[in-house]
């Protein structure tokens, strides 16, 4: 058969390129992200839509972040989007201190991850449902804290614009600029996933999976349970405060509401159905849970975003636990399969000239 | 012959029953010595006790690897530091992991990156990495999997498990190896290849095996010295054909003949 044989030549060598240069696949996928932009600059894209994106690029790293927490360490939070409130706002409070915008980053994530590094130590005293419920409670006192305590303001936190490097300033108000702004958060992203790629492909990768597939073994190997539950903890705080922050750039005004049990179960959902362990994956998850009612449905049903991933997540759950990251590995199995009969099927008979 | 282990006056208890009483016996460097005993003899919870999965226990463990250590003092994940690594009776790998993947998870204790250098892959870790999966590849070729080495765990024969179970061990150059049932489960063709593979490991990798195992003709096969225990009580350590000749053992597993 001719197709196969061409179309086997043609995966055979896009995966020997991807394999030989690992970091193709990511500098692809951020160029397609900076397509968007550019979509925007000539009206394809409106600019409520360059919005979402932003948004889909903002919260796939929180959910990145949870991913390396329910994905690979086998554990639960409920409190994410209290750390994303943390770092959104966090900066915002230490810019009004009179920081620039990077030294107000860096301070923001290491009072987070301390914060985060210290909910960890939940986790060696309780799991599962437990953990469930005590991160639950850290998320919603994170968020009565932003809304109550002076020092985060009312309704809002104004940033304005900001200043990178201590030359480049960039407002969201102009138009161009709010492109470079999603050209730098896209960026962003990207690194954060070349992080993980990094992190869970390594010794911690290793060992937060020996920890929650088989404890025994982990210990007998040297794993500290103690020290690799901290970690987890950490790096899901240190990933949900960076998105906060990346939020706090291109927004320039970060709400102190909206940071509640709802986004946390948001970002659960954009995992499970995105695909546990997978990082384009978790893209994906985010663009369906967040993308799709937003971008398409909202239009024809009104808000129907609750409703849409709820029944996504149960979909998921029952028939396709391992999430739609997956879904690239079946086609492939059926492709083998399908090309195994065709083959098989003209065996023994005449060949067709 | 030069002391490698020496288990002294070990007591464990549960609740009101003694699952170990008393038991004494030393392991010398580079033998292999099989533990034996019917079913809840208190084989595993020996084990358990050794690798300091349990705490409670009365006696103590010396490891003489290079200074002796009292391994009581150790915690459960130091235990490996200082050479002693192990197998379970129920498989504990890692599914979703590829078998060499699996093998770097027993390297851990011995990988000296730090967890900057690996979130940048700065030189050290690459070169750690690319050490340890030669290694890896090595202990691979050793057991006879290097075809496998790409494949998930998950969905792979019982046989091939308890191997990559054991090559995981010698991931983390250990002086003694405490094996969990290697054989159970395995069909007669698997535990002969088994027991080569034991041979080749002990050999190659100068390492001192002890081993729990139900399969009469596996141990007497590749086992140096034979200890038999009872209801928690030690009843002897001897070689396979004089374990098997003993009265003692034999009454512990066959139950005494009152008419005799």
């Amino acid at each position: 058969m001719k197709v196969f044989n061409t179309l086997d030549t043609v995966f055979n060598a896009l995966g020997r390129f991807f394999k030989n240069v690992p970091y193709a696949g990511y500098g692809l996928f951020l160029l397609l992200l900076w397509l968007i932009p550019l979509f925007h600059s000539v009206d394809v894209i409106s600019s409520g839509q360059l919005g979402i994106f932003a948004y889909i690029v903002v919260i796939t790293v929180a959910a990145l972040g949870l991913n390396i927490l329910l994905g690979f360490s086998g554990l639960i939070s409920l409190g994410t989007a209290g750390f994303v409130g943390a770092g959104a706002l966090g900066v915002g409070v230490f810019l009004d201190l009179g920081l620039p915008f990077e030294l107000a980053a860096i301070a923001t994530l290491i009072v987070s991850t301390a914060l985060g590094a210290l909910i960890g130590l939940f986790s060696l005293k309780v799991e599962g449902i437990y953990l469930a419920i005590a991160t639950l409670f850290v998320g919603e006192i994170l968020r009565q804290i932003f809304t109550t305590v002076p020092i985060f303001g009312g309704q809002s936190i104004m940033i304005g614009s900001v200043t990178l490097f201590g030359f480049i300033e960039l407002s969201t108000f102009s138009q161009s600029e709010r492109r470079v702004l999603f050209a730098i958060i896209a960026a962003l992203l990207v690194g954060m996933m070349i992080l993980m790629q990094h992190i869970v492909k390594s010794k911690t990768g290793r060992a937060l999976l020996a920890m929650s597939r088989s404890s025994s073994a982990a210990q007998a190997m040297g794993v500290s349970l103690l020290k690799y539950r901290l970690m987890a903890f950490s790096l899901a705080t240190f990933f949900a405060t960076f998105s906060g922050i990346m939020y706090a750039l291109y927004n320039q005004s970060v709400p102190t509401t909206q940071w509640t049990l709802d986004l946390s179960l948001f970002v659960i959902a954009m995992v499970v159905v995105g695909g546990y362990k997978s990082i384009y994956g978790t893209f994906i998850g985010a663009f369906i849970i967040y993308g799709i009612p937003n971008l398409y449905l909202k239009d024809l049903f009104g808000d129907v975003s609750y409703i849409f991933s709820g029944l996504l997540i149960i979909l998921v759950i029952l028939f396709y636990q391992n999430g739609v990251a997956y879904l690239a590995v079946d086609i492939r199995l059926l492709y083998a399969k399908l090309k195994r009969r065709i083959h098989g099927g003209s065996h023994g008979k005449a060949p067709l000239d | 012959m030069e002391k490698l282990l020496s288990i002294d006056h070990v007591s464990m208890t549960f609740g009101g029953l003694k699952a170990l009483d008393d038991i004494s016996f030393d392991i010398h460097r580079g033998e292999i010595v099989g533990l034996i005993g019917p079913n809840g003899a208190g084989k595993t919870t020996l084990f358990n006790c050794l690798t300091q999965f349990y705490k409670e226990y009365e006696g103590t463990f010396t490891l003489y690897s290079d200074a002796p250590v009292d391994l009581g003092t150790l915690k459960v994940t130091d235990v490996i530091d200082h050479g002693l690594a192990r197998t379970f009776q129920n498989i504990e790998l890692i599914p979703d992991l590829s078998i060499i993947d699996n093998l770097l998870i027993g390297a851990h204790a011995s990988t000296k990156d730090t967890f900057i250098e690996e979130v940048f892959k700065m030189k050290r870790a690459t070169s750690e990495e690319a050490r340890l999966r030669k290694k890896a590849e090595d202990v691979l070729a050793i057991i006879g999997l290097t075809a496998m080495k790409d494949f998930y765990v998950k969905g792979q024969p019982y046989g091939i498990l308890k191997r990559v179970e054991i090559a995981r061990t010698l991931m983390s150059d250990p002086t003694l190896i405490v094996l969990d049932e290697p054989a159970a489960g395995l069909n007669d063709q698997e535990t002969d290849d088994l027991e080569e593979i034991i041979k080749i490991i002990q050999k190659e990798f100068n390492v001192t095996l002890l081993i729990i195992e139900h399969d009469m003709g596996f141990v007497m096969n590749v086992c140096d010295r034979v200890c038999a225990i009872n209801f928690g009580k030690f009843i002897a350590i001897d070689t396979p054909a004089k374990i098997q000749a003993n009265p003692a053992v034999q009454e512990a597993y066959l139950g005494r003949d009152d008419d005799a």
